[in-house]
């Protein structure tokens, strides 16, 4: 505080016309820090020599902490850049192994104990798409043939609602969607894209995968008409789209949707959605029961956030790559690890949490800080136990569900 | 909902919902009377968007505005539902350059009455918002007919807004405060009235009974 005086007092005096600097200093001095040292302007009592010493003293030992600090800082530096490489190698070793040794023997290979740790770790970007539609499957018996007869029908569609003449012919297909329910579909799904990863600029109209995004959104629509475009998907089809072919993507989009947590959340099943977020809370409320009882007292439901995390998967509110990470252990544990990840987040952040009121919790859970560290935030996750009271999160889902069909009143909160 | 009264001074707090059809403009709309910025791109809504806005009333009262800007897609309104409750007000935002979003207003409106309202049994003070003014004109026709609509369907007014261009956003919202406040008012008036009568049938009772 005092050094600040100083500063200030002599950089004031410094610009004074009736400046008279002696250097007699035996070191050179950087910027005005070192008018600390100066003697005082003529017009004031000199400083006693006393003073002098001791300002010097501590001027130097200023200097001194200065140069301890740049020394440590340029030390993080290596230690960063060593990581890095480091990194960089076991991402180029680990890219070798999985499209190696495990891809060629998936189904022996893919539940052992060191692939999962090595799932755990993150994918390498080169195998990612491949792991992922591996893991997704494809159930629904989807081929590039059904996906291609699916876009042709969103084109014709597309054409006929540009020239509403021919649209009477197609109507009469639509399982249960009204002219207006379409029309809206097809005008939000061109809406969403260009509000999906905005700051990419690549889904945009006139970027290189905009045709594409519109492409398996439009299929999805036709290939499942009963469900249709739900807000969110965008950016789950957008993910996948980074990550493969257009027909792998698209097959692996109609079947990730198909899990039973997706179908409930885009059909909107309003009930099946409540049991999920009750689940979630028998974790949250055994993990973290001092930020679960702040929440509680703040009115805040776990909707509120739940909503936009598991409809997007992650992709809208995590920085890409680590909601890229969260894919990868998603596809090796499925949706479990959705919620095991929500509770990550909040226990990383538990104590700022603690300190804010519901507005301001539920602001910055919707938006998440930009920059998250991945190993702050997988570490985190680690911490979480998915145990409640020796039953697993299928099970609590379950007991739940069947508590519900019986009225419990678990879930009228 | 309002806070402690310090020396004379109150602090309110209420919860305001931003509601209407996808690509209105509400997010954008926020956006400008937050933090006076906006943004041609945004990412879509999905669930609500939560903002905060602290106005200096006046030199006693300071009124705490938390927005809920809620996801606009017919199919997530069911869901959305939940999220209407308790809260003190609503800006009901259609486009002006697309006329269905203007029906897709008045639902949300009709939505809302059905799913809140105030202690005395009132709709919550909505205000209607004819928003992206900057792309278009309302004509006097137009005009007559929105201040017809909202006498029907229980509006306090309507504004044409441009989040934009920066028009019409501050006053619409502070409109909405000011009834918001008003209805504040009442009901402390209302309650502190009952708690009166109350006070002279026991004392009525009491003297019965000696």
């Amino acid at each position: 505080m005092r050094i600040i005086y100083f500063y200030t007092f002599y950089f004031i005096s410094s610009i004074s016309p009736k400046k008279n600097v002696k250097r007699n200093l035996d070191f050179e001095p950087l910027s005005t820090t070192a008018l600390i040292l100066e003697n005082r302007p003529a017009n004031l009592p000199a400083k006693p020599e006393e003073e002098a010493q001791k300002h010097r003293q501590e001027y130097e030992e200023m200097v001194a902490q200065a140069k301890k600090r740049e020394l440590k800082e340029a030390q993080k530096r290596r230690k960063q850049l060593e990581d890095r490489c480091k990194h960089e190698e076991s991402i180029g070793n680990a890219a070798l192994t999985w499209s190696q040794e495990i891809l060629p023997n998936w189904q022996s290979m893919c539940s052992s104990k060191r692939v999962r740790d090595l799932w755990w770790q993150g994918l390498p970007p080169s195998v990612r798409g491949k792991v992922w539609s591996l893991a997704i499957g494809n159930e629904l018996n989807i081929t590039d043939e059904l996906y291609n007869i699916c876009l042709a029908r969103a084109k014709e569609k597309w054409n006929a609602f540009v020239a509403p003449t021919a649209a009477t012919e197609t109507e009469s297909e639509d399982a249960g969607l009204s002219h207006a329910d379409r029309e809206a579909s097809l005008e939000l799904i061109k809406l969403d894209i260009s509000r999906t990863f905005p700051s990419l600029c690549i889904f945009q109209q006139g970027g290189p995968y905009h045709d594409v995004l519109h492409s398996i959104l439009g299929a999805y629509t036709c290939y499942r008409p009963d469900v249709g475009y739900v807000q969110g998907m965008s950016f789950i089809a957008a993910v996948l789209i980074l990550n493969m072919d257009t027909a792998d993507a698209f097959i692996a989009f109609a079947n990730l949707l198909n899990k039973p947590c997706q179908m409930a959340f885009y059909r909107v099943d309003h009930s099946l959605m409540l049991t999920y977020f009750a689940a979630f809370e028998v974790f949250f409320e055994e993990n973290l029961p001092k930020l679960f009882a702040h929440f509680k007292n703040n009115s805040l439901s776990s909707d509120i956030y739940l909503i936009d995390w598991i409809f997007t998967l992650y992709s809208k509110s995590l920085p890409l790559d680590i909601a890229c990470r969260v894919w990868d252990v998603f596809c090796r544990d499925g949706e479990e690890f959705l919620f095991r990840t929500a509770l990550g987040i909040l226990r990383l952040y538990e104590d700022i949490l603690t300190h804010m009121d519901f507005i301001h919790i539920a602001q910055f859970l919707t938006r998440l800080p930009d920059y998250i560290s991945a190993e702050e935030i997988f570490s985190s996750i680690t911490n979480i136990n998915m145990n409640s009271k020796n039953k697993k999160w299928a099970q609590v889902l379950q007991a739940l569900q069947k508590g519900q069909d019986r009225g419990s009143p678990l879930l009228k909160h | 909902m309002s806070g402690g009264a310090e020396l004379g001074f109150t602090e309110h707090l209420f919860k305001v919902l931003v509601i209407g059809d996808h690509k209105v403009g509400k997010t954008s709309f926020v956006k400008r009377y937050v933090k006076n910025q906006f943004y041609e791109e945004l990412k879509t809504t999905i669930g609500v968007d939560f903002s905060m806005k602290v106005i200096d009333w006046d030199s006693h009262t300071r009124v705490r505005l938390q927005l809920w800007d809620i996801a606009g897609q017919e199919r997530l309104r069911g869901l959305n539902r939940v999220f209407f409750k308790r809260s003190s007000g609503a800006l009901v935002v259609y486009d002006m350059t697309n006329g269905s979003t203007l029906d897709g207003a008045l639902n949300w409106k009709h939505e809302l009455d059905s799913q809140v309202m105030l202690k005395n049994g009132r709709p919550i003070p909505a205000v209607l918002l004819a928003n992206k003014c900057d792309e278009t004109k309302v004509c006097r026709r137009n005009a007559s007919l929105l201040e017809k609509l909202c006498q029907e369907k229980g509006f306090i007014g309507w504004f044409q807004t441009s989040a934009k261009e920066n028009i019409n956003v501050d006053e619409a919202a502070k409109f909405l405060v000011k009834h918001i406040l008003q209805n504040n008012e009442e009901s402390v008036k209302e309650e502190e009235q009952n708690m009166q009568i109350n006070l002279k049938q026991q004392s009525k009772s009491n003297s019965t009974c000696c």
